[in-house]
């Protein structure tokens, strides 16, 4: 466990020592905050008509309009930003040779994997940890609900480390980051429009190919609803890609 | 110790070494030798853990490099000819890191001592991606031994460096393999070999072509290279009038190479010195033997 905690901790240094980390954490924020500063100001000029109605003033929250809608983007932001942070890394190591490092050291191919992945996963909540300031902006405009926040967050970061996860295994096939990163782009907006095959295909495939859709099992996550099968849908997801990665990583000895 | 047993590795079609078998006893230091493309690279990553091989076995300390690639890891130091490290990383935090993923449990007193075997103290600081090659090279060693190993193996630890750095690394190779450490080493440049290693293995095409001491190769080989001052035109008479002399072959350099059956440096000596010609070297040289077991001939 060591060596693993060992490679995510230089997973995570290494995105800090190249301008693509800070450019990935910087377009990130710099989106997510002109998306955040549209929906908040499209909120309180709404709401001023709300508060005359008392119906709509009663539906008309935090919770119910801005959350949804402002964490709704960043999964399409993510859909940019994961291949970004995935494309490097394996094809960087690969590519510099320093993979020979890994691979003669007593560390097993599920360490590599699980190592790096972790590391991801740590630069990413860094960069979900950069955007507490819009919590903190909500807890001073009104009340939002703790739960509905966390399960949004949880939402997103799960949707987030489902994109590494596959872009991981893209990047290990490849020393070329672009390549990983368009290989990576693409699978994920196939996912991504599965979910509109049901009002397409009819009957159970559609059903079927729509569940294998990330956004149908995104929608309850992000209204606060975490469901068994959404979450059994995102582990399964991660741990297939973490699986194939390995597989591929110990496919290389004999190759 | 070091055992291979008919080792036989192929990308696709192509079989990179075949039918491999050595052994290197504990505390050796043997030099791998061969042309490029011959194998050794293929060999010496299989040694490291870092592929399998097709057919075949290798051990190390008694257990097989697949079967406990862990325990085997742990006792092994690989440098590649390509020296894997992390160019953005500062020398000394890329030490430590080493350390950690091999299992060293204080990183950083490891590190540390590695560092100060290969002379890198000084450079701790620097970014890798700043130092000079020579020094890259050096963090590639510190990197293979920072867990202490009983087993080094060093593919072309000097290739790319000019003759200055080249010599500094050779004494550091020198320094590292007194002691109980097993070494293998591959090279281009055979004056190291002769400077370093006991023993060599000459490995072409995929095939083991010689392993023996470098003085027995050198015996049986015959040949030796004979450097005369003033040397006249019947110095080829003079030379093939000595007894067991089957060939004298004159060298672009000015020496003459002479081929015999056994070993006739002390006759050939004296058969120059007694024609009144000043002999100012007599030798036999592993490159005249790596040349011609390299080029399809047998030791």
């Amino acid at each position: 466990m060591k060596a693993v905690l060992a490679i995510a901790r230089r997973e995570i240094d290494a995105y800090f020592a190249s301008p693509l980390g800070w450019v990935s954490l910087s377009a990130f924020l710099v989106v997510t905050g002109f998306m955040y500063a549209s929906i908040l100001s499209d909120f309180s000029q709404q709401s001023t008509t709300a508060a005359f109605n008392p119906y709509m003033a009663d539906q008309y929250n935090l919770n119910n309009w801005v959350l949804p809608g402002f964490f709704g983007n960043w999964s399409v932001i993510l859909l940019f930003i994961a291949p970004a942070i995935s494309m490097r890394m394996f094809s960087e190591d690969m590519r510099q040779r320093s993979f020979e490092l890994l691979l003669s050291s007593p560390v097993s191919s599920g360490e590599i994997v699980l190592g790096k992945y972790l590391g991801a996963l740590g630069f990413l909540g860094l960069m979900f940890g950069a955007t507490a300031h819009y919590v903190l902006i909500l807890y001073w405009l009104g009340t939002p609900d703790p739960g509905v926040l966390a399960s949004s967050y949880l939402a997103v970061f799960l949707l987030a480390a489902s994109f590494i996860a596959l872009g991981m295994l893209a990047s290990a096939f490849t020393v070329n980051q672009v390549v990983a990163f368009v290989t990576t782009f693409g699978a994920l907006l196939v996912l991504w429009v599965l979910s509109w095959t049901e009002s397409i295909l009819p009957g159970t495939a559609g059903t079927v190919l729509s569940a294998a859709s990330m956004l149908s099992h995104l929608d309850q996550l992000t209204k606060g609803l975490l469901h068994l099968e959404d979450a059994a849908y995102f582990a399964g997801f991660i741990g297939f890609f973490l699986f194939a990665t390995q597989q591929r990583i110990e496919s290389m000895r004999w190759r | 110790m070091i055992e291979v047993e008919k080792l036989t590795r192929r990308f696709g079609a192509h079989t990179a070494i075949e039918d491999v078998s050595f052994k290197v006893e504990r505390g050796e230091v043997v030099g791998f030798l061969g042309p490029n493309g011959a194998g050794k690279t293929t060999t010496m990553r299989i040694l490291s853990g870092c592929i399998g091989a097709t057919q075949g076995r290798a051990l190390i300390d008694g257990m097989d490099v697949l079967e406990k690639p862990r325990e085997v890891k742990s006792r092994v130091g690989y440098l590649p000819e390509v020296p894997p490290l992390y160019g953005n990383m500062s020398v000394g935090d890329f030490v430590a890191f080493a350390a950690r993923i091999k299992g060293v449990d204080d990183a950083e007193a490891a590190a540390t001592r590695a560092m100060e075997q290969v002379g890198l103290l000084d450079v701790r600081e620097r970014i890798i991606d700043h130092l000079s090659k020579g020094y890259r090279q050096r963090v590639g060693l510190a990197q293979a031994l920072v867990h202490d190993p009983d087993v080094l193996i060093l593919d072309e630890p000097t290739s790319g460096l000019d003759p200055a750095q080249r010599r500094e690394i050779r004494e550091l190779l020198r320094a590292l393999a007194e002691g109980e450490r097993t070494v293998i080493l591959s090279t281009h440049v055979l004056g190291e070999v002769e400077a370093v290693c006991e023993r060599v293995i000459i490995i072409n095409e995929g095939h083991i072509v010689a392993r023996d001491r470098i003085d027995a190769l050198a015996a049986r080989s015959g040949a030796i290279r004979l450097r005369v001052a003033r040397p006249g035109d019947d110095l080829p008479g003079v030379l093939r009038s000595v007894p067991g002399v089957r060939e004298v072959e004159a060298q672009p350099d000015g020496s003459w190479l002479v081929h015999a059956d056994d070993d006739v440096r002390e006759q050939v000596a004296r058969a120059v010195v007694d024609r009144g010609l000043l002999e100012l070297a007599i030798n036999q040289q592993l490159e005249d033997i790596y040349l011609r077991l390299t080029r399809g001939g047998e030791a």
